[in-house]
């Protein structure tokens, strides 16, 4: 569970449950049976947006292959009964368990793919599928009219049955939707969506958490498939894996509300009978003018709300309210902080002692070129080592290699004695390198404290413990004051003290620093250098790149220089910025030779 | 909900409306008060059929031909036994999905609780979908589809107007067959076949592979299946013209596949005739096809389907083509104006615009060369107890100048099946 995400999920579920109660309500006074097909019809869609928003919503892999889950729902539900008389019950059961394994077979091939890539080979998962099962002779599949027992078969008289079930599958996508969105699993999937490296940098095994959310997106869509062919009462392979489906599914979220539980639900409760209503009642004056006004309307809408409806509207809301700062939380994170305290993690340790990080003769080449070539130096612990260079020395590829982003070419690191070269990229965080990147990746509408929980999580922490470290995390940079407020409203500067204190809760024992003071201005710099060295003073060792020479002046206790992949200088920052290669290296031939005349 | 009120608004408002008509009416005529308070002044029967999406032109072949049937029937004085009561059609849009089409049928009994009966979809999985609904509201309900499985539930109130599909594939090589020898003396030997992989076609290669073909005598020389749209013909229409058959079943379902066939098989010299070359489905007698490619390449081109006007239909044809400025009277629109006519004869012999009665009408007719039954090849009108309609008859119909003209049965022919004798 999130830390706050109680309140939250208790205010969540009493509306849910109130909603629900207000749906079967109304629907119980409709009598017209059409109205209450469009009753059942917008509680699946929205549980297909639901699946849908918990693997792409969350993770940001765009599926535009839905439509295969459903599919194999539908077809589970339609052939169980065929064959052997199955009960649509233990054939939704049954498509949901398809669903999953589906969503095994089509994860393993494509979580290599990104971005675009994937949502195009998703794209083909149900276009396959829709041909495989033409071929099957599965063209029409039709559900065998049952006469007895309605509620065994799902062939219900009174349609406000199917009304009940639509709601009751609605609130388990729900519940499910929720619980993954309050808990570690959801903070994790929005880490990856961000982004993926720095998520794989804070420990977090991208592969598996993507899979389980496949999987649990996959289930949901087919138990919804299955229940939508006892309603359409025939199946087929158009009508289920067409890229209508995918697209519906993708609809009802993006125009709800992307990430967020209750974007399906808006989505679909406007959407589906918006179109319904345009079809019926412009439809029969010009056959097709539907499509183009339900085409408008959706352009429309996304103009005005990019990013869903409600987004927009709670956007609009809260303009202007500011979050009141939960002092319970702030309570506890202080009593949190002083344990830490009192137990320190980091044991402040004389320079004297053997180094933390031993480099040597680290090499990494692209293609031709050598990015690091044969780079040996070491860290002593509760240093600052500046490693400055040129752009293009390589300094950044050194970092990535170091912490396991790319696999190094030759030469050996080690952690306090533990070799770090080939290891994986989550398993060096776990042993205790922190990093942050050049770029920062936030997620504007998480807290404070959201965005630094994953970094524990990544750590390994769980529960309270990933709390409270987060908690100290913010302390030590001196944000937690502001630990309940959207990232999306802090500064640069706010926001590079932030990845700061993600990197830190997972309480490394070496931070591997990339341009955190990159286009910050002068006092800004001086406030973040100041956090720096009151590390140091806690005992964190810190290796830093920077350009910025002034600051790194002030704050690195030596400096390692880099040069085309080589090391070209190392010692104290006065010495090494006075020796005239390092002069050449940064300003040229011409310059030197002016400085020298 | 506002909707629903809305409804319930107008449905009250047109109800008062009918019975003030009802009302000046009963007044006017007077002594015929208490016949006209018995039958209602007008009758409602339904065409729910895709009148958007890919498959809008459909849907507006059913409409012009169920719209003829009501305004002939009117004109002739509506139902007699209903006391003259007006037909009146209602348009359903069956979209361009099955969750569109159950949408409409559903929208189509909540809003007509008046409604005697209808015929649509077309599309077979549309008309599964549909008839699920209407079966439920014992609506009688007629189709054209051919899906075995429409007729396979154990509905009581779905009837289908045409040959089965099964029918359809057991009846394709003997028609052809016959045809052959009639018009040469003698029988083919080499039998190629080119069919897309949807349903109909796979489901009458199938039978004709497994044994169909060994029974008649038949050497299969191509077998080839392709997935529809075809991008290119040449591989496919190249091997035929080296297997050299006797006549070729070439079994596409979409007018664009349709087109790319017939040219290539011109372009090989084997189009116009010289190969006879057999078709299944209306869509080998739309005018769009005619004017995709041109009637030059069509000539000769066979196909066989469920029902077209043949002789006897001159009439029929003429009056289509004068109020629709369609070219001629097709399947899609004959066999609508025959559903609609079925039901309306089937009120007059019930006696009864309610639906159950009139369904039992429908199940109890058994008309041959009299009524609707002459708008069906076979002259006779008689569904079996799944709904099924009996003694089903296929046509075979030839394009000749730039018009399918039906050379087979021979009843209903209006030409000579031109088949060469080489």
């Amino acid at each position: 569970m999130r830390p706050g995400a109680l309140p939250r999920l208790r205010r969540d579920i009493l509306l849910l449950i109130a909603l629900a109660a207000l749906y079967l309500g109304v629907s119980r006074m409709v009598e017209n049976s059409y109205y209450l097909l469009m009753l059942t019809l917008v509680p699946i869609w929205a549980v297909v947006g639901l699946s849908w928003n918990l693997f792409s919503g969350y993770v940001g892999l765009i599926s535009f292959g839905h439509a295969v889950f459903f599919g194999l729902g539908a077809y589970s539900v339609a052939l169980t009964m065929n064959w052997w008389d199955l009960t649509p019950w233990l054939g939704i059961a049954i498509g949901a368990v398809v669903g999953a394994a589906a969503a095994v077979f089509i994860g393993m091939p494509t979580f290599r793919l990104r971005g675009h890539y994937f949502a195009l080979s998703m794209l083909a998962f149900p276009l396959v599928l829709l041909y495989v099962f033409q071929y099957l002779g599965y063209q029409e599949v039709s559900l065998p009219m049952k006469r007895e027992d309605p509620l065994l078969w799902l062939q219900f008289t009174d349609p406000w049955g199917y009304i009940v079930v639509a709601v009751a599958l609605v609130a388990i996508a729900m519940g499910i939707s929720m619980a993954v969105e309050n808990s570690r699993f959801g903070l994790t999937l929005m880490a990856i969506r961000q982004n993926e490296l720095a998520a794989e940098a804070s420990g977090i095994d991208a592969w598996r958490w993507k899979m389980r959310a496949l999987v649990l997106s996959g289930a949901i869509a087919a138990a919804a498939g299955g229940f939508y062919a006892c309603i359409l009462l025939v199946v087929t392979p158009e009508a289920v894996f067409g890229v209508l489906t995918s697209a519906q599914a993708l609809t009802v979220v993006l125009f709800g509300g992307v990430g967020t539980v209750w974007g399906p639900l808006i989505g679909s409760a406007i959407l589906i009978p918006l179109a319904e209503t345009l079809h019926a009642e412009l439809g029969n004056i010009i056959p097709g003018i539907q499509g183009v006004v339900y085409g408008l309307a959706i352009i429309l809408i996304m103009l005005l709300a990019p990013e869903g409806i409600f987004w927009t509207v709670r956007d609009r809301w809260l303009r202007g309210q500011v979050a009141p700062a939960p002092a319970l939380r702030a309570a506890d994170a202080d009593a949190d902080a002083g344990a830490a305290r009192a137990e320190p993690l980091v044991p402040p340790a004389p320079h004297t002692a053997a180094p933390l990080l031993e480099v040597e003769g680290l090499s990494k080449s692209f293609g031709g070129l050598r990015a690091v070539d044969d780079v040996s130096f070491h860290v002593a612990p509760g240093e600052i080592l500046g490693i400055i260079g040129p752009n293009g020395a390589g300094k950044t590829t050194l970092f990535n290699v170091l912490n396991g982003v790319l696999p190094a070419d030759a030469g050996h690191a080690w952690l306090a004695g533990e070799p770090i070269t080939g290891r994986k990229l989550h398993a060096i965080c776990r042993l205790g390198v922190g990093r942050t990147f050049q770029v920062v990746r936030s997620f504007p509408r998480l807290s404070l404290l959201d965005n630094v929980l994953i970094g524990a999580y990544g750590a390994g922490l769980t529960g309270e413990a990933a709390t409270a470290a987060a908690a100290e995390a913010l302390e030590r940079v001196g944000l937690l004051h502001q630990a309940a407020q959207p990232a999306g409203q802090l500064t640069n500067k706010g926001l590079r003290l932030m990845e700061l204190a993600r990197a830190l809760a997972g309480r490394p024992r070496l931070l591997l620093l990339d341009e955190t003071l990159a286009g910050l201005g002068h006092e800004e710099c001086d406030e973040v250098l100041e956090v720096l060295r009151r590390l140091r003073a806690e005992g964190m060792t810190i290796v830093i790149i920077e350009h910025t020479m002034h600051a790194m002046l002030r704050l690195a206790d030596r400096f390692v220089v880099l040069d085309h992949g080589k090391v070209l200088a190392e010692g104290a920052p006065r010495a090494v910025v006075e020796d005239r290669s390092v002069i050449e290296a940064y300003l040229g031939k011409k310059w030197l030779a002016r400085c020298s005349t | 909900m506002t909707t629903d009120s809305t409804t319930a608004t107008t449905t009250t408002r047109r109800g008062a409306l009918g019975l003030g008509l009802g009302a000046a009416a009963a007044t006017a005529t007077g002594g015929f008060r208490r016949a006209r308070a018995q039958h209602p002044a007008e009758v409602k029967v339904a065409v729910l059929a895709p009148m958007s999406g890919p498959w809008a032109r459909a849907g507006i072949l059913a409409r012009l031909g169920a719209e003829m049937a009501v305004d002939e029937i009117n004109n002739a004085g509506g139902i007699r036994a209903l006391g003259g009561a007006k037909v009146k059609l209602v348009i359903y849009d069956a979209g361009e999905n099955a969750e569109r089409a159950k949408n409409a049928a559903q929208r189509m009994v909540a809003q007509e609780p008046d409604l005697v009966g209808g015929e649509g979809a077309w599309l077979s999985s549309f008309t599964l979908a549909v008839t699920e609904v209407t079966e439920r509201a014992e609506l009688p309900w007629l189709t054209l589809s051919y899906a075995d499985s429409i007729t396979e539930r154990g509905f009581r109130y779905v009837f289908q107007s045409s040959p089965t599909s099964s029918a359809q594939a057991r009846q394709t090589l003997p028609t052809i067959l016959e045809l052959a020898e009639r018009a040469t003396g003698r029988r083919p030997r080499r039998l190629a076949m080119i069919a897309d992989n949807t349903a109909a076609p796979q489901g009458i290669v199938k039978p004709i592979r497994e044994g169909e073909a060994a029974r008649y005598g038949l050497t299969i020389v191509v077998d080839e299946t392709f997935t529809p749209p075809l991008s290119d013909a040449t591989p496919l229409i190249q091997r035929v013209r080296s297997a050299r058959p006797d006549f070729l079943l070439l079994l596409s379902t979409a007018v664009p596949d349709d087109k790319l066939l017939v040219e290539k098989l011109n372009e090989y010299g084997l189009g116009q005739g010289r190969l006879p070359t057999i078709g299944n489905g209306g869509h080998w007698g739309a005018p769009e096809l005619a004017q995709v490619t041109n009637p030059q390449i069509l000539e000769g081109m066979m196909f066989t389907l469920s029902n077209w006007p043949g002789k006897g239909h001159e009439d029929l044809n003429r009056r289509f083509v004068e109020r629709t400025r369609e070219p001629w009277l097709g399947h899609d629109s004959l066999l609508p104006y025959a559903n609609i006519r079925i039901l309306c004869e089937a009120m007059e012999r019930s006696g009864s615009a309610d639906r159950r009665k009139v369904a039992e009408a429908i199940r109890s007719l058994d008309l041959q060369n009299e009524g609707p039954a002459l708008l069906f090849p076979s002259r006779r009108l008689k569904y079996d107890e799944r709904g099924r309609l009996m003694h089903a008859e296929m046509v075979t119909c030839q394009w000749r100048g730039g018009v399918p003209q039906v050379v087979f049965p021979e009843a209903i022919a209006t030409a000579q099946a031109l088949w060469p004798r080489s």
